[in-house]
């Protein structure tokens, strides 16, 4: 058994500890904001906050997190109103939308640590992100929004 | 209209009094757009009838709209429902948007097939979609002025409410509905007069965007139903390969295991969670039979497509006689090209949820781009009809092309069955990427002739590869001739003088597939960069170049000459800055773009890429800049680094720390200018990647001198 707080709620899981914390949102608490794209830390698709720091959950175990504090992008804000959603929406971010969770995750952990970033930090902190649709120029432009925010 | 219209319009009527709506069936004629010969003609005359595409306006005076469309990301879902706010007069908030049903009518329609791609869910749509928001207008109007006692010519419908003005009363659509229903459609209604439209044509937020920033968004693969098992599928690393044998106590020691699938070309492990699915995919011990290519490699099988160019193909196009205008030209430039396979490499990988409920009518759940294929699969699979499978079309996490397969759906069909239960089965990145369903690879030798004055005469264009669509259409390809394989060339506008178009069928062991744009990928790279060569051996600017190429077409011209006035073409650059130009015309639409690039140390860096875009007549701006900006960093993504290379008749690469695609850093800024020629309605999804690949490589020429000819661009050393 597992314990473990998700978006602010204690949880116990009983699952396989080495079960990447991507599928336990998924599957036994459906949390399904959270995605799948590499199973190999590349995309960032399944970008969560652990103890507020961006890891991927695809790689991240179970066991690893007993104890820790996980915050996915459903619990980012009570309303779905975090400043950087907020400017997501402003900026028509998404297309397909799929990588935009992770997206949001790893900005809204950026501004935390770097309030206003520049563009190289934007881009180092980003990098990790990968979008097929090429929204880039957006996710860019909805931090700078945020930030000033 | 056609007896089995009428009938099920009525039955429609029946259904909506039932439930007090006003429901419209969506009539589309059957019409042949320019560009599209990739798909099937219509049949001539052709309607399209209920239930497949209609619009609902209910009691709560809410519009649902059963859009012909799959939201991919291209925005169509609030494109069509733009349409029907403007000319219904009902604010765009109060739309839901769901895909219909295939069906017999539909296949009549849109090529045979209910499919999403070629912007046909706007270029078909948009004038049947107007006319039917308008015949509800009107319908609405006429119930109100019964109600009201007034002139219906008095009354405005607008904000969901049909007003009189001079007596200051009104009544909201959901009171009307009933009435409404009641009344004779309208023949022809007039549509609403631009300065009446509040959306159309303006930039506007889309409607799947607050979900899509809130993890609400549901996807294919976030379906979840009651009782519903996790497969995982383990296929062929060898392309095509099939099964021989399988052992299941290779995986025995896993907990969660709940049985394996034996499939064609692998199998599905099945589990109670996705996580122990994927432990027994990755573990279980599989044997496939012998393929003849299993040796095969990129280098070979390069070689093979090379060899082909030396042999006779089928010319489609022949115009004048290109040999003799070749033989007395002053100068002809010669060159060959190549381009790698492509992987679609969408962020959602191919999935299916599939029920097979108790009186034998099976359900699938999937972000499809292509309802009837998956449907006619499954039917296969199952052997029952197809009228017995329902698809209900999930948003789909990227498409571009991917999802017109059908695998995910065949294979949960088969374990669905297999094990009794519901089943949500996904394909791991790993053979999403190693499967095949590839961009074709293709190389082409293209000579020009110049007269003494440096103009050209003549143009002989010949490919040699696999077609995109061997395994998708083959009913499209005839004599060895898939027409993507010369796709934006064969209808070129540029006059050339004496012109040939030529292709020599070369099948490779990876399925070909259509991607993003289809032949116009490859094509647009190849003619593209090849006039930039014939530019520089007649001593002149590329842009000039094309302009004379392009004299004869106003509209051509004006989409070249805005790229080129608002990228700043033979304006000064920055230091270290060069500009390339490119214009190629796919799916309807004429676009023509400049790329600002720097090369430095061999390191190429795109700063800026300018579109100007002529789609005709357009509905959101918003979502064609979105377009514009993502067909961009794709083109750049794979010109620059994407490429699955063969390894043993598989692909050597299957995720992507080895398939490399574009990251924020090396994305430039896009800058989109949309012209408004009023002409037929063109596409947007497409359009805007085909010219962004070659307008960066003649930037890299400019920059350094050398010529790209082989992508992706990571191959050539570009240090100076």
């Amino acid at each position: 058994m597992i314990e473990l707080s998700v978006n602010g709620q204690p949880r116990r899981l009983d699952a396989d500890p080495e079960m990447p914390l991507l599928w336990a949102l998924r599957d036994i608490l459906n949390l399904t904001g959270t995605k799948y794209g590499c199973g190999i830390a590349q995309c960032g698709a399944c970008t969560v906050h652990v103890d507020g720091e961006p890891v991927r959950s695809c790689v991240t175990t179970l066991a690893s997190v007993a104890g820790r504090k996980v915050t996915t992008i459903e619990g980012l804000h009570p309303e779905g109103k975090h400043p950087v959603q907020l400017a997501w929406i402003e900026a028509q971010v998404p297309q397909c939308g799929y990588c935009q969770s992770g997206q949001i995750m790893a900005a809204a952990a950026l501004l935390k640590k770097t309030p206003n970033p520049t563009d190289a930090e934007i881009d180092a902190a980003m990098a990790g992100n990968l979008c097929r649709c090429g929204t880039y120029q957006r996710i860019r432009a909805a931090i700078r929004r945020a930030a000033t925010s | 209209m056609t007896e089995l219209s009428l009938s099920r319009r009525g039955a429609l009527k029946a259904a909506s009094a039932a439930a007090a709506a006003l429901v419209l069936p969506i009539f589309a004629e059957a019409q042949q757009l320019p560009n599209d010969r990739l798909f099937a003609p219509a049949e001539p005359g052709a309607r399209i009838g209920p239930p497949i595409a209609y619009l609902r306006i209910g009691q709560d005076g809410r519009a649902t709209l059963f859009s012909p469309t799959t939201e991919c990301g291209q925005g169509t879902h609030t494109g069509h429902a733009m349409i029907f706010a403007d000319e219904l007069g009902l604010p765009l908030e109060h739309f839901t948007v769901e895909v219909g049903q295939p069906g017999p009518d539909f296949r009549r329609i849109q090529g045979n097939e209910m499919n999403s791609g070629g912007s046909l869910g706007t270029r078909y749509w948009y004038g049947p979609f107007r006319k039917v928001a308008a015949q509800a207008r009107e319908m609405l109007i006429a119930a109100a002025a019964r109600r009201l006692g007034v002139p219906a010519g008095e009354l405005r419908a607008a904000d969901g409410r049909v007003t009189h003005a001079a007596s200051g009363r009104s009544l909201g659509f959901g009171e009307l509905v009933a009435e409404a229903m009641a009344l004779p459609v309208p023949e022809n209604p007039p549509l609403r007069p631009d300065s009446e439209l509040r959306y159309l044509r303006r930039p506007t937020a889309r409607l799947d965007t607050p979900a899509k920033v809130t993890g609400a968004a549901k996807y294919g693969s976030d379906v979840v139903l009651p009782g519903m098992v996790y497969a995982v599928v383990k296929l062929s690393p060898v392309f095509r390969g099939e099964l021989e044998s399988f052992d299941r106590s290779s995986i025995a020691n896993i907990p969660g295991i709940i049985d394996v699938v034996p499939l064609p070309n692998g199998v599905a492990v099945v589990a109670n969670s996705t996580w122990a699915a994927i432990r027994g995919a990755k573990a279980i011990s599989l044997r496939f039979k012998p393929t003849p290519h299993d040796g095969l490699d990129s280098a070979a099988f390069s070689a093979r497509m090379r060899e082909a160019l030396r042999r006779p193909g089928f010319v489609n196009k022949n115009d004048g006689d290109v040999d003799a205008a070749l033989a007395s030209a002053a100068r002809v430039v010669e060159a060959t090209y190549e381009v790698p396979y492509l992987a679609h490499a969408c962020m959602e990988t191919d999935n299916c949820t599939a029920r097979i409920n108790a009186d034998g009518t099976v359900e699938l759940w999937l972000p499809t781009q292509h309802q009837d294929f998956c449907q006619g699969a499954v039917a296969r699979v199952l052997g029952i009809p197809r009228e017995r499978i329902t698809i209900h079309t999930q948003w789909a996490g990227g498409g571009f092309g991917r999802r017109y397969g059908w695998g995910a759906a065949e294979h949960a069909a088969a374990v669905a069955k297999a094990v009794g239960r519901p089943v949500k089965l996904i394909w791991t990145r790993e053979d999403e990427i190693g499967q095949g369903y590839y961009r074709p690879a293709q190389v082409a030798h293209m000579r020009a002739g110049l007269d003494a004055q440096g103009r050209v005469i003549a143009f002989h264009f010949k490919a040699a590869g696999p077609g995109s669509g061997t395994d998708l259409r083959p009913y499209t390809i005839r004599n060895d001739f898939d027409p993507t394989a010369v796709q934006s060339v064969a209808d070129t506008r540029y006059r050339f003088g004496a012109f040939r178009t030529e292709y020599v069928r070369v099948d490779g062991p990876p399925i070909p597939w259509i991607w993003r744009a289809v032949g116009s990928t490859q094509c647009g790279f190849f003619v593209e960069c090849f006039l930039d060569e014939v530019a520089a051996a007649a001593g002149k600017d590329p842009l000039a170049l094309r302009r004379e190429l392009l004299a004869h077409d106003a509209r051509a011209l004006n989409v070249l000459n805005t790229a080129a006035e608002k990228g700043g073409w033979g304006k000064p650059a920055p230091a270290g800055v060069h500009r390339g130009i490119a214009y190629v015309e796919s799916y309807g639409s004429l676009v023509a773009e400049v790329a600002e690039v720097s090369v430095t140390n061999g390191q190429v860096k795109v700063h800026k890429v300018t579109v100007a875009i002529d789609c005709g007549e357009f509905v959101n701006p918003e979502t064609i800049a979105q377009q514009a900006e993502g067909g961009v960093v794709m083109g750049l993504s794979a010109a620059l680094h994407e490429e699955v290379p063969i390894k043993d008749g598989r692909a050597e690469v299957t995720n992507f720390d080895g398939y490399r695609i574009m990251r924020i850093g090396e994305a430039p800024v896009v800058e989109t200018h949309i012209i408004r020629s009023g002409q037929t309605i063109g596409g947007v999804g497409e359009p805007p990647l085909p010219p962004a690949a070659p307008a960066m490589v003649n930037a890299i020429f400019a920059a350094t001198g050398k010529r790209v000819r082989t992508l992706p661009v990571d191959r050539t050393d570009l240090r100076t």
